[in-house]
């Protein structure tokens, strides 16, 4: 899929939560979040990283040397979902 | 590998394995890399279009055929301009907890939107692509559905593409 668009001459950047399957797909360009599949862009109501994993994904279009490169962010699952948890708290006692 | 190394590595490792050893061929290998399409204009004056395989859907549209044993090889359109809460989701292959408290989660169409708002983006395009990961033919999906939803994303006039394999 990000193969046939990029063919077309429109740059590509995927963000994966499965590295393995990146390695044997080969996209032009991706991010890699160690997230839960489905929650590539992070937890519930988290608007600060769902933005941050979508920037850094632009910025990896933007500087990508190479077809194939693949960007790590230095976030973990439990991190995301401690801050998820703390947001929805506080939504949480502000009603 | 010790739990603490594996905090920054694939939650689920194996997956193209265990899937492949389950369903023969039905994983895609590539021996080989596409040339990167150089960027045309800043990201600020470019047109984003985002590609997704999370079975996002208009509400009211054909929902993807989430049990047929080969797959559901057709795309679904969603305007750039919708709410969540004019879509819906429709597969069973990964896990909709987070997203169906907020959908931005795999569909982060209102990041988008404050995205093209602020300018850090050009714009998006009037569309967004949605399909579903069930697809046990990956020759058919390079085929047909790879091959469509790139032709939709050129004649959506999209400048640069994410996107996000669910």
């Amino acid at each position: 899929m990000q193969r046939a668009i990029e063919h077309r001459g429109i740059p590509t950047v995927s963000v994966t939560v499965a590295l393995d399957i990146t390695e044997h797909s080969k996209p032009p360009r991706a991010v890699f979040v160690p997230f839960m599949m489905g929650h590539h862009f992070g937890v519930p109501y988290h608007r600060e990283l769902q933005r941050q994993i979508i920037l850094e994904a632009l910025d990896h279009l933007v500087k990508a040397e190479w077809s194939g490169e693949v960007r790590f962010l230095p976030i973990t699952w439990a991190q995301a979902r401690r801050e998820g948890k703390a947001i929805e708290e506080a939504a949480g006692r502000m009603t | 590998m010790t739990a603490h190394s594996d905090e920054t590595k694939q939650l689920r490792p194996g997956l193209w394995e265990t899937v492949n050893e389950r369903y023969p061929g039905s994983m895609i290998t590539k021996d080989d890399f596409v040339p990167l399409a150089p960027l045309r204009k800043p990201l600020s004056e470019s047109r984003l279009t985002f590609v997704s395989s999370a079975g996002v859907q208009p509400k009211g549209t054909m929902p993807f055929d989430v049990v047929h044993p080969v797959g559901d090889y057709s795309f679904r359109r969603v305007p750039s301009t919708s709410n969540p809460s004019d879509l819906e989701i429709h597969q069973i292959k990964y896990p909709t907890h987070g997203a169906v408290n907020d959908l931005n989660v795999i569909f982060p169409i209102e990041r988008w939107q404050e995205l093209a708002a602020e300018s850090v983006i050009g714009g998006l395009t009037p569309n967004f692509f949605s399909f579903i990961g069930y697809n046990m033919d990956p020759e058919r999906l390079e085929r047909t559905l790879a091959e469509d939803i790139a032709e939709a994303v050129v004649a959506d006039g999209a400048d640069v593409a994410l996107l996000a394999p669910a």
